[in-house]
């Protein structure tokens, strides 16, 4: 096993929020599907409503309460996994022992991933409660939770290449928080102008008619990519997902090929 | 061992290293002196392939320190200035992660392990959470780190930085005793009498380049600058010693603080007699003399004019 990644994973579960952050997270996961099975059926009236329409409101609710609550932590676990490295004086060891750059950033991926893959995971089981009202089944499930993967892992990535880049934490933490906003919200408010000029400009032509590039934007949204991932299973929005899924898996190779350069490099940082 | 010609690195504000040449023989123990920002961290961190030079040649035994990291790496132990720990590892954690780092085989790990705990005192320490030893510990601990491969040159940087006198001394009779196994050293300290008891060699660097070298033990008798010897008499502070030495043609005053006198003597001990004896027939109250160290006498003809 690759030192680093054990070393990695030993100190990970040794620190208090190895056991604080999961806690917060199912406390979180548990009142968003409190409040979601309370706003659908106080909405319609418990009679009247359909069992498919509460597990499918909450499933989604959860989806995106999920991936928003993990886009703001994963910047906490990989923009800070190398610049500490270098503030507690310890990166020049691994530099010079015969660690190569690509087992440190396993090492520190691995165990970024792990963790949240762990909060993954022990929000499932609340996931998995939406499937007793039906209206979504186990597929749509493990897309979703897969393309949060895909999405957490890039972010990882390029946390980890601000890590490498910076020598403070505070400063790679912050540029990967500016990161995550330009994915989620700036790709957002950018399609949506190219959107409003398009339709000025083509009156009564249905939005499919809308040329791919200027969806572009989109193919860089966190959110965007989970909403693809719910139609997956139906063969609503496949390519939509596949150009997705080529889209955040090229980032996270470009971000790994820089990051290890960077930690080849980086002796000059401390 | 070490083959450095011409080496550059150059940071913004023109400091650095500006071609400096060394050559180190293998089983040496060089001590590299100079002032603050001399570029002795500068030339460590590029042997130990930390920094790339600008331009120039460093080689460690044969194998260029920029294109051959890695066979480099396998031959040298390299100790930070600021040596880094990691807190919240035991003692016995932390050296079985830097053991798996320079991927040593599973029946030497453990043998390698139990070796650096017994040299460096640990054992009793393996244990221990990082955080809870002392410094003086923690730079046992990093040393030992260094070793766990079998380092055939070693390059530390400031080790004895914040150590007390016992860690001290500690740290002089293991460093002895890695020299007597054969282990080529590159030091650089500014604790000149710990250079001076234990290098075979000390290299001067001023400004990024080689201002000179001298053998400890060939300055300890000759003194300095053929037949000066410096010697420092503490007197009194009411009295005003400088007027007296005056009078000596061979006697130059060094330095003058409150209650501190350091005079370079050529003459030999008797002209030292003759000094005390005139500053005391003239009333001032001599409370020490002594020679002072050569090293550091050389340290201050060097560069007590640059600071």
């Amino acid at each position: 096993m690759n030192p680093m990644v054990r070393k990695e994973l030993n100190l990970r579960m040794r620190e208090r929020r190895g056991w604080i952050l999961p806690t917060l997270y199912l406390t979180v996961m548990g009142a968003t599907v409190a409040f979601a099975y309370y706003a659908v059926t106080s909405e319609v009236g418990r009679e009247g409503i359909q069992g498919a329409t509460v597990g499918a409101t909450t499933f989604l609710t959860l989806s995106y309460a999920q991936l928003s609550l993990l886009l703001l932590l994963v910047p906490v676990f990989s923009a800070g996994a190398l610049t500490i490295e270098k503030e507690q004086r310890t990166l020049g060891g691994l530099i010079t022992s015969l660690l190569r750059p690509r087992e440190i950033w396993e090492g520190k991926f691995s165990s970024s991933l792990l963790f949240v893959g762990l909060l993954l995971c022990t929000g499932l089981p609340i996931m998995a409660l939406a499937l007793s009202f039906g209206g979504v089944g186990p597929i749509e499930l493990v897309f979703t939770v897969l393309t949060t993967l895909v999405i957490v892992a890039t972010v990882s990535t390029f946390g980890l290449y601000f890590s490498a880049t910076f020598r403070r934490s505070v400063h790679s933490t912050a540029v990967t928080y500016a990161a995550v906003i330009v994915l989620a919200v700036v790709t957002l408010v950018v399609f949506f102008l190219l959107y409003s000029q398009w339709t000025s400009g083509h009156r009564g032509l249905p939005d499919s008619e809308m040329p791919r590039y200027l969806r572009v934007p989109l193919y860089l949204n966190p959110y965007y990519f989970l909403t693809m991932g719910f139609g997956v299973a139906a063969n609503i929005s496949r390519s939509e997902w596949l150009i997705c899924l080529a889209v955040y898996v090229s980032i996270a190779v470009s971000f790994i090929a820089l990051t290890w350069r960077a930690i080849e490099n980086s002796g000059e940082q401390f | 061992m070490i083959h450095v010609e011409g080496l550059k690195k150059l940071y913004s504000g023109d400091r650095g290293l500006r071609g400096f040449n060394v050559n180190i023989a293998q089983g040496e123990l060089v001590g590299l002196v100079g002032p603050n920002g001399a570029g002795k961290t500068t030339l460590i961190k590029i042997l130990a392939t930390l920094l790339p030079p600008d331009s120039g040649t460093a080689q460690v035994n044969g194998l260029d320190v920029q294109s051959e990291k890695r066979a480099v790496r396998k031959l040298i132990g390299h100790m930070p200035d600021v040596p880094g720990v990691y807190q919240d590892m035991k003692v016995r954690e932390f050296l079985l992660f830097f053991a798996d780092a320079y991927h040593l085989p599973s029946a030497r790990k453990r043998a390698a392990l139990e070796d650096v705990l017994a040299w460096s005192g640990l054992g009793d320490r393996a244990e221990t959470y990082v955080e809870h030893l002392s410094l003086g510990w923690k730079q046992r601990l990093v040393l030992a780190k260094t070793l766990l491969h079998g380092p055939t040159l070693l390059l530390l940087d400031e080790p004895a930085t914040g150590l007390d006198p016992l860690a001290r001394l500690e740290l002089r009779r293991q460093l002895k005793e890695l020299h007597r196994r054969g282990v080529t050293m590159l030091i650089s300290s500014h604790i000149l009498t710990d250079l001076e008891d234990i290098c075979t060699r000390i290299v001067f660097i001023a400004d990024g380049m080689n201002v000179g070298q001298t053998s400890p033990s060939a300055s300890r008798t000759d003194g300095v600058d053929g037949g000066t010897t410096v010697y420092e008499i503490e007197f009194l502070s009411s009295s005003k010693p400088k007027e007296i030495i005056q009078g000596f043609p061979d006697v130059q005053v060094l330095s003058l603080a409150e209650t501190t006198l350091r005079l370079g003597v050529t003459g030999g001990r008797e002209q030292v007699a003759r000094v005390v004896s005139a500053l005391a027939a003239a009333g001032v109250g001599v409370t020490r003399v002594q020679p002072a160290s050569a090293l550091e006498s050389q340290y201050q003809q060097l560069f007590g004019s640059r600071q």
